[in-house]
């Protein structure tokens, strides 16, 4: 029931919505069908965004895929768990390390999340920040995929969603917006210093294609 | 089912003949560029391809939402406006304080439309161009930030004028009221205006590729010559001539309408060319295959929707 929901909202709603009203521009998703397992990491600009990343995969994809989220923003209240959980599949998880504690290390919960054959949206930025300004990224990416060396990572790219609807602000004032996918790949540094500058390159890459 | 599909276009004789001279020429266009395509495989023809190709699928819906049922039409031309209005609006750069005078500018579209579905003439006129124009600036003002207002101010008045106010004037075409013996009624006025205002941007493309030498306004648009301008007016009022039965008028009226047509699509189509300039792109997007944007499409109409709709209001009704 849940995967029908899932997808009747982002392959069908979200994604017509996101098209029609709000002037999202969508890069073709399909190429993920031929990955087993995947990471995609995107710039965080919105609350647009992954309602974008979701409504360009492919329909059959939709309920396997889990968006990373911050416990302390959307698990605030048991409502809005249960909310974001339901109708966004989300993965919470929090900030901080927890090394004695790993049900609630977030490294272990997203190594959990892919051991049980799900695939993640990640937002190395951490927070949306000011709007279309790319932040340092953050090292968990690079830490899970060092524990799972097989998955490969997908770069996402997104322009203009901070202009749609910033941070900051709940009211959509749509603009032409636009999603780009780069080449899915496999890590191949064993440090994060690396793996990171690989992955802002690899973003530096689409937002070039983008302009 | 009858409300909804009104089918009476195909007992119609006059909107009948537009129909069928349209894929008439979208048919011979194709068949051309096939043929020459074949003959001749060294000549660069993918962009007019593409360009008839896009033309096919514009008439289809334009066909199909002018001749179906009406108020489809005016939700259709609405959804025009919104588009080219989010397109040029995404383009121009505002800044992050004028983004609720911009929602409220984005509300002001439909309530235009409905101005028009329900033919409050009075309402319809000043709304755009006295109520938005008083209210956007003050909304602006109400969020205190002044650096570069008059920029966001009469950056987004443009906006209005030339997305909203200019091509909402071909839905209220829609709602003019019948005139006895005149059987075609708006949806035959909107066809004339949007086929002559096409076929005026297609006459001056080609008669500006095949004669073209002297340039008329090289630093605002360099492929424009003296030679496509007078070319494309001369065929459009020939064309308008011979479309007169689609509209209440004599034939000298018709003529001098045609010649209105013509002349200001081209003004529509260089006051676009210099926006697109100022902000350095050549075409506004890539939303149709070989035309750019929906804005590259509909430049002409935002001054030829007002100017062929005053006329023929101060002429005919």
């Amino acid at each position: 029931m849940k995967k029908l929901v899932l997808q009747f909202i982002y392959g069908v709603v979200v994604k017509a919505f996101l098209r029609i009203i709000v002037g999202v521009k969508f890069d073709n998703g399909k190429f993920l069908l031929n990955e087993k397992q995947f990471i995609i990491i995107a710039n965080h600009n919105s609350h647009l965004d992954t309602m974008t990343i979701m409504a360009s995969l492919p329909r059959q994809l939709i309920h396997k895929v889990r968006p990373v989220a911050a416990a302390d923003h959307f698990g605030k209240t048991k409502f809005k768990e249960k909310l974001s959980n339901y109708f966004v599949n989300t993965l919470l998880i929090q900030r901080k390390r927890d090394k004695e504690n790993p049900a609630n290390d977030p490294i272990h919960k997203m190594v959990d999340a892919l051991d049980k054959g799900f695939s993640l949206i990640l937002f190395p930025e951490g927070t949306r920040g000011e709007p279309e300004v790319q932040q340092p990224l953050k090292p968990g990416v690079a830490l899970v995929l060092l524990q799972r060396p097989e998955v490969k990572y997908v770069p996402a790219y997104m322009k203009g969603m901070g202009k749609a609807m910033p941070k900051e602000d709940s009211l959509i004032v749509p603009f032409n917006c636009q999603l780009v996918y780069g080449t899915p790949q496999i890590i191949s540094h064993a440090d994060v210093t690396p793996i990171l500058e690989k992955m802002q390159h690899d973003f530096n890459a689409l937002q070039e294609k983008l302009r | 089912m009858e409300k909804i599909l009104r089918l009476d276009f195909i007992e119609n004789k006059d909107l009948r003949i537009v129909v069928i001279v349209i894929f008439g020429i979208l048919a011979f266009a194709t068949l051309l560029f096939f043929v020459v395509g074949k003959l001749k495989p060294q000549a660069n023809l993918a962009e007019l391809k593409a360009r008839t190709k896009s033309w096919w699928i514009m008439a289809a819906l334009v066909l199909g939402a002018t001749l179906i049922n009406s108020t489809i039409s005016y939700v259709a031309i609405a959804l025009l406006s919104f588009v080219a209005f989010r397109e040029l609006y995404s383009a121009l750069g505002f800044r992050e304080s004028d983004r609720r005078a911009i929602f409220w500018a984005y509300v002001s579209i439909p309530i235009q439309y409905y101005l028009a579905y329900i033919g409050w003439y009075g309402a319809f006129i000043i709304f755009i161009p006295i109520v938005m124009f008083l209210f956007l600036p003050l909304r602006m003002v109400l969020k205190g930030n002044t650096n570069g207002i008059i920029k966001s101010m009469s950056s987004l008045q443009w906006i209005l004028m030339l997305t909203v106010f200019g091509l909402s004037h071909m839905a209220y075409l829609l709602s003019l009221p019948d005139i006895a013996g005149f059987s075609s009624g708006g949806r035959g006025l909107l066809l004339f205006l949007v086929f002559l205002t096409e076929i005026n941007d297609v006459m001056q493309f080609t008669w500006g590729k095949l004669l073209g030498k002297h340039k008329i306004i090289p630093k605002v648009s360099p492929n424009k010559t003296w030679e496509g301008f007078v070319g494309g007016i001369i065929s459009t009022t020939i064309i308008g001539y011979f479309l007169g039965f689609l509209t209440p008028l004599t034939d000298v009226q018709v003529v001098f309408v045609s010649f209105t047509i013509a002349v200001s699509g081209f003004f529509g189509d260089i006051v676009m060319s210099s926006v697109k300039r100022d902000i350095g792109v050549k075409d506004m997007g890539t939303s149709i295959p070989g035309h750019g944007g929906i804005l590259d499409r509909i430049d002409s109409l935002a001054y030829t929707a007002p100017a062929f709709f005053h006329l023929i209001y101060y002429i005919a009704y």
